[in-house]
C-alpha cells in the first residue's frame, strides 16, 4: 500500500518538475534567437551538410547576415525562408517542407512505425489465445479429488 | 505469412537499386536557376581600382556576370577562356563581363590578374551579399544578363570562349 | 620496364583472387558432391588468400614509404613532405586502397574462422560459410583487379612529387586508426552473415550457428562501435565547426549496420532461451551486411555528396550489383526456408524480457528506417519531381530523438524484468531505487535552471537507466564475487551505462553550446561563457607538408592553444585547424577563421563552450569495455539453450558449445 503511495506521489513529482521545466521562461524568442533558429534550419550554401548557423564559411556568414537582417526588418520566419529557397533553390532548407514530395520524408516513418506496432501487437495477441490456459470441468475434477482430504 | 514478406521486402529492394542505378553523381548535378526571367539583382561594389561600379549602368549590352576566386581550380582554367571571349568582343562591344570576387581577397585578385592578363571590371563583395542575391553554391557560376537587365540563363562551372560566342548568339537571335 | 611494386602488388591481388576462387569452388564442388577431401583442400586457400592481401598491402605500404611515384594511388595521393605516420596511414586514405584494406581484413577474418573450426573442417556448416566468405573476397579483389585497381602505373613521366594525402587526412593521428578499426567491424559482419546463409543452405536453421558466431558478433559490433566514435572524435577534432555528427551520408552509411547488429544482438537472446524469432533475426543478419555494401556504394559512388567523397569512383555499378545478389541470395534463401523456420513457442506477455525485446527491435527498426529513408530522400525526391531536396540535422534529430528517448526507458526497465512474465509488483520492487534516481535527476536539473522538455528526458531518464545498470551490476557482484561482475549479462550493463554517458552529453551538447566570434588585438582579453581567452599574436610556422599561422590563445590564464589555418602546397584553400582545450566540464574550441596580415590588424577567432563533450569519448571507450566484458565467459554459466529451470549451479567449464546442436 506504502509502495503503491509512493509510486504515486514519484509520477506527480516528476510530471511538475517536468511540466516546470518544459514551459521554459514563457518569453517570446529574441530576434538572435529566432536567427539563429532560421540559421540553423538552412544549409551553408557552399558546406555539405552543415548548416548556416554551425558552418564559419564566408557564404554561411553572409546567410546569417541577411537573416538577422530581415529578423530586424520584423519578416516571419517563413517569409525568410522563402526568400533563401527563391535564391538557392529547394535544398537549401535543410528538412523537407511538410507539403508536396517532402510529405513522404516525414509520414513514411510514422506510417512504418504504426504498422509495426500493430503487427507486433497482433503477434501478441496470437500468442495471449496460443498460451491461454482455461482449466476444463476435467481440470477442476482433478484438483478437487487431489485436494480432498 | 513470411512469403508475403519476403516479396514486400524484395519489391522495396528492387525499386531501391532501380532507384540509385539511375542516379547521376551528384558533383555533375545543375541547379536551375530562381532568377531566370527576372531582373538580376543590382550589383554595387567597389572595383579594383576603387571607383565604384553598377550592374545598371552596363545596360544596353549583355553582360556575363562571372562569379570567381584564385584559390579555384575551374576558375584558374576558364581565365585564359575569358580573355579570348572579352578580346573577341572588343569591337563589337556587344558584351561586357563584369567579375565577382566570391570569398577571396582583393590583392590576391590584383596578383592574378596582373599575371594571366584580362581587363574587365572585377567588383569586391566582402560581405557575400551578391553571391547571395544570385544564389551562388561556389565559383565558378557565370549569369548571362540581357541588355534589358534580366537573367537569361545560369552556368555552373568553368566556362568556354566558344561555348559563350554560340549563348550569345542564341540570345541575340532570340531577341530579334 | 614496370616498376616492381606494381608487379608484385597485382601478382599478389590476382593470387588472392585466384585463390578465393578456387576455395569457393573446391569447397562448393565438395558440398555438393559431398567430397569431405575437397572441402579440406577448399578451406586451405583462405590461408592463401591472406598471405596474397598481407604482401599486397605491404607492397603498397612499402611504395608509399620509399616515395615511388612511378605507382599511380602513391603518386596522387603522397608527397615527399608527409609526416610517416600520415603516409602509413594513406594506404586506406583514397578509394584504391580502401579497398585493399577491406580486402585483407576480410582475409584475415576468413583465416580466423577457418582456425577456430579447424576441428569441423568437414562440417557442411562450416565450408558453406567459407563458400559465403570468399565469394565475397572474390568479389573484393576482383573489383582490385578491375577498377579499383591500387597498383596502376603512372602513364608517361614519372612525377617527382606528388599532392600528399587530402589536407583534411593529414591533420590528427586519429585517421591511423579510425578506418582500420571501422574496418574491422564493418567487415566482420560478414562472418555471421556467412554463418546464417550457412545455416539456411544446410537447413540447420536452429540455434547451432547463432551460439557459434556470438563472439564473433560481438567482435564485430565492438569495433564497429569503436570505429563510429573514433570517427565522430575525429571529425570533432579535425573539420573545424564544433560538432562531431553531421547525419552525413558517410556517418549514416556507418550507422545503418549499427543499429540492424544491434537489434540482432538483443533478439538473438530471445531466440536462445526461446527458440522463437529465427526468421527476423536471419532477416537482421542478411539486413546488417546488405547495409554495409550498401554503404559501400553510397560513400563510393557519389551518388550523394558526402565529407568522404574525396574521390570520384569507377566501383559504385560493381558494388550496386553486389548488394542486389546479396539482398536476393537472401531473401532467396528465406523464403525457401521458410517453413522450417517456424517456431512453436509463443511469449506469454508483453510485460517481460522478451516483450521489452521485441519493442527494443521495433525502435531500433524504425531508428534504421529513419536514417535510411532520410539519406537516401534527395535522390527519391529528384526521381519523382526532377529537383533536389535536402535532408539534414533538423529532419534527423526532430525523428530520431523520440525513438531515442524511448530507448532509454527501454534499457532502463528491461534488465529488471523477468522472463516470461513479470508482475507489477517485481517490477515496481526492482525500479524503486532507480525510479527515484531519474526523478530526482529531472528535479536537480529544474532547480538548476535546466530548461526543454527532450532535455529534462534524457537527463531523467539517463539516470534512471544508469541507476537499472548499476543495481544489476551490484547485484551480481555481490551474488558471485567479482569474477560475477564479466559475462554477457553484465557486459551489456556496462554497454549500458556507456550508452547513458554518450546521450547524456549529446543532449548538454545540443541545448548548451555557446559560440562567440572574437575580433582580438595581440594582448587582448575577452571572457565568453564562464572562460577567458587571451589573445597573444599569430606567427608563421613553417611544418614539413605545410605552412600555417597559428594564433596563440592563453585560455583561463593556462596553457596556450594554438588554433591555425594552414595551406599545403597543392590544395587551393588554407584549412583550418582547431585548437581545443578539453576538461572534464566542457571543451574550448577555437578556431582561427581570418589570420591577421599585419600586427596591427586584429585576429578573427571562432568561440565554442561545448559542454560535456569528453564524455562523449569516454562513454565510448565504456562501451567498447562492456563489449570486452561480455566476451568473457561469465562465472557461472549455463548452456543457453538448456529450460530455465536448470537446476542452479550446472555449468559448462568449455567455452565452445557442444559440435552438433541438433534443430527442431
Amino acid at each position: 500500500m506504502t509502495s503503491r503511495l509512493a509510486w504515486v506521489a514519484l509520477a506527480l513529482v516528476l510530471l511538475v518538475a517536468l511540466f516546470v521545466g518544459a514551459r521554459g521562461d514563457g518569453s517570446p524568442p529574441t530576434d538572435a534567437e529566432r536567427s539563429a533558429r532560421i540559421a540553423r534550419s538552412v544549409r551553408c550554401p557552399t558546406c555539405r551538410g552543415l548548416s548556416a548557423g554551425e558552418s564559419d564559411a564566408k557564404a554561411a556568414v553572409a546567410v546569417r547576415d541577411e537573416i538577422r537582417r530581415r529578423v530586424a526588418r520584423g519578416q516571419s520566419d517563413d517569409a525568410i525562408r522563402a526568400y533563401l529557397v527563391s535564391r538557392y533553390g529547394d535544398d537549401i532548407l535543410l528538412a523537407p517542407p511538410s507539403s508536396g514530395v517532402g510529405l513522404a520524408v516525414w509520414a513514411l516513418p510514422a506510417v512504418a512505425f504504426v504498422l509495426g506496432a500493430l503487427g507486433l501487437a497482433a503477434a501478441f495477441v496470437r500468442w495471449r489465445r496460443l498460451t491461454a490456459v482455461r482449466p476444463t470441468s476435467e481440470d477442476r475434477a482433478l484438483v478437487a479429488e487431489a485436494r480432498a482430504p | 505469412m513470411a512469403r508475403w514478406s519476403a516479396a514486400g521486402v524484395a519489391l522495396v529492394a528492387v525499386l531501391l537499386v532501380t532507384l540509385l542505378a539511375t542516379r547521376e553523381p551528384a558533383a555533375t548535378q545543375v541547379a536551375s536557376s530562381a532568377l531566370a526571367g527576372h531582373a538580376a539583382p543590382e550589383i554595387a561594389g567597389r572595383e579594383l581600382s576603387g571607383a565604384t561600379l553598377r550592374l545598371s549602368s552596363l545596360r544596353g549590352r549583355f553582360v556575363l556576370v562571372n562569379f570567381f576566386a584564385t584559390w579555384c581550380t575551374p576558375c584558374q582554367r576558364e581565365h585564359p577562356e575569358l580573355v579570348k571571349f572579352t578580346q573577341r568582343h572588343l569591337a563589337a562591344d556587344d558584351v561586357r563581363v563584369l567579375a565577382v570576387i566570391f570569398d577571396d581577397d582583393a590583392a590576391n585578385v590584383r596578383r592574378f590578374f596582373a599575371a594571366e592578363g584580362g581587363d574587365w571590371p572585377v567588383v569586391a563583395d566582402p560581405r557575400g551579399k551578391v553571391a547571395l542575391e544570385y544564389g551562388v553554391r561556389g565559383p565558378p557560376e557565370s549569369f548571362l544578363v540581357d541588355p534589358d537587365g534580366f537573367v537569361l540563363t545560369r552556368i555552373v562551372g568553368e566556362v568556354d570562349a566558344d561555348g559563350l560566342d554560340r549563348l550569345l548568339a542564341q540570345a541575340g537571335a532570340a531577341r530579334s | 620496364m614496370r616498376p616492381l611494386h606494381s608487379v608484385v602488388g597485382q601478382a599478389a591481388v590476382l593470387v588472392g583472387f585466384l585463390a578465393a576462387v578456387s576455395g569457393a569452388a573446391l569447397l562448393a564442388v565438395g558440398l555438393l558432391r559431398d567430397r569431405p577431401d575437397l572441402r579440406r583442400q577448399g578451406r586451405l586457400h583462405v590461408f592463401v588468400v591472406l598471405g596474397a592481401a598481407a604482401v599486397a598491402a605491404l607492397t603498397m605500404e612499402h611504395a608509399l614509404l620509399t616515395h615511388d611515384f612511378a605507382l599511380r594511388y602513391v603518386a596522387d595521393n603522397h608527397s615527399l613532405s608527409t609526416p610517416t605516420i600520415y603516409t602509413i596511414a594513406s594506404l586506406w586514405g583514397a578509394l584504391e586502397g580502401s579497398i585493399l584494406l577491406w580486402g585483407l581484413v576480410l582475409a584475415g577474418y576468413l583465416v580466423a574462422v577457418a582456425h577456430r573450426f579447424r576441428h569441423r573442417a568437414v562440417d557442411p556448416l562450416v565450408a558453406w560459410a567459407l563458400v559465403v566468405g570468399q565469394t565475397t573476397a572474390v568479389f573484393f579483389f576482383g573489383l582490385m583487379l578491375g577498377p579499383a585497381n591500387p597498383f596502376r602505373v603512372v602513364a608517361g613521366v614519372v612525377p617527382t612529387d606528388g599532392p600528399g594525402p587530402n589536407p583534411l587526412l593529414q591533420n590528427h593521428p586519429l585517421m591511423a586508426f579510425h578506418p582500420p578499426v571501422l574496418y574491422l567491424g564493418y567487415v566482420g559482419f560478414t562472418v555471421p552473415f556467412a554463418f546464417a546463409v550457412a545455416a539456411l543452405v544446410t537447413g540447420r536453421v536452429g540455434e547451432g550457428w547463432l551460439l557459434e558466431t556470438r563472439r564473433w558478433t560481438l567482435c564485430a559490433w565492438g569495433f564497429l562501435t569503436a570505429g563510429i566514435v573514433l570517427g565522430a572524435w575525429w571529425s570533432y577534432e579535425v573539420l573545424g565547426w564544433g560538432g562531431y555528427w553531421a547525419w552525413d551520408p558517410v556517418e549514416n552509411a556507418s550507422f545503418l549496420p549499427w543499429l540492424t547488429g544491434t537489434a540482432f544482438l538483443h533478439s538473438v537472446l530471445v531466440q536462445e532461451r526461446r527458440g522463437m524469432l529465427r526468421v527476423w533475426n536471419l532477416s537482421l543478419v542478411m539486413a546488417t551486411f546488405s547495409l554495409t555494401i550498401l554503404g559501400t556504394f553510397l560513400t563510393r559512388s557519389g551518388v550523394l555528396d558526402s565529407v568522404h567523397a574525396f574521390t570520384e569512383s569507377p566501383i559504385g555499378p560493381a558494388v550496386l550489383g553486389f548488394f542486389a545478389v546479396v539482398v536476393a541470395v537472401g531473401i532467396g534463401l528465406i523464403a525457401w526456408r521458410g517453413d522450417q523456420l517456424r517456431s512453436p513457442g509463443a511469449i506469454d506477455s508483453p510485460l517481460s524480457r522478451e516483450g521489452f525485446f521485441l519493442a527494443n527491435n521495433l525502435l531500433f527498426a524504425a531508428f534504421a528506417f529513419v536514417v535510411l529513408l532520410g539519406t537516401v530522400f534527395p535522390l527519391i525526391a529528384e526521381a519523382v519531381t526532377g529537383d533536389r531536396l535536402s535532408v539534414g540535422r533538423p529532419y534527423f534529430d526532430r525523428m530520431t530523438s523520440p525513438i531515442a528517448l524511448t530507448l532509454l526507458f527501454l534499457m532502463a526497465v528491461a534488465p529488471a524484468l523477468p522472463w516470461r512474465k513479470a508482475s507489477g509488483e517485481v517490477l515496481r520492487h526492482r525500479l524503486q531505487w532507480p525510479a527515484w534516481a531519474g526523478t530526482l535527476v529531472v528535479v536537480a536539473s529544474v532547480v538548476a535552471g535546466i530548461r526543454g522538455l527532450g532535455t529534462l528526458l534524457a537527463f531523467g531518464l539517463g539516470a534512471f537507466a544508469a541507476a537499472a545498470a548499476v543495481r544489476q551490476l551490484v547485484l551480481s557482484a555481490r551474488r558471485q564475487g567479482w569474477g560475477g561482475v564479466v559475462g554477457r549479462a553484465n557486459g551489456g550493463m556496462v554497454v549500458h551505462l556507456g550508452v547513458v554517458v554518450i546521450a547524456v552529453a549529446v543532449a548538454s551538447g545540443g541545448s548548451f553550446a555557446q559560440r562567440r566570434e572574437l575580433r582580438l588585438l595581440p594582448g587582448d582579453t575577452a571572457r565568453f561563457a564562464g572562460h577567458t581567452v587571451t589573445y597573444l599574436g599569430t606567427e608563421e610556422v613553417h611544418h614539413g607538408n605545410r605552412t600555417s599561422a597559428e594564433a596563440k590563445v592563453r585560455i583561463d590564464g593556462g596553457k596556450v592553444y594554438r588554433p591555425a589555418l594552414s595551406t599545403f602546397p597543392f590544395a587551393t584553400q588554407a584549412i583550418g585547424t582547431p585548437s581545443v582545450r578539453t576538461s572534464l566540464r566542457d571543451d574550448v574550441y577555437l578556431t582561427l577563421l581570418s589570420a591577421p596580415r599585419s600586427a596591427s590588424q586584429p585576429a578573427v577567432i571562432g568561440m565554442r563552450v561545448l559542454p560535456l563533450t569528453v564524455w562523449l569519448w569516454i562513454g565510448g571507450a565504456m562501451m567498447a569495455l562492456g563489449t570486452v566484458m561480455a566476451a568473457v565467459p561469465g562465472a557461472r554459466r549455463r548452456r543457453p539453450t538448456e529450460p530455465a529451470s536448470a537446476p542452479a549451479g550446472q555449468s559448462v567449464p568449455s567455452a565452445e558449445p557442444a559440435p552438433e546442436l541438433v534443430t527442431t
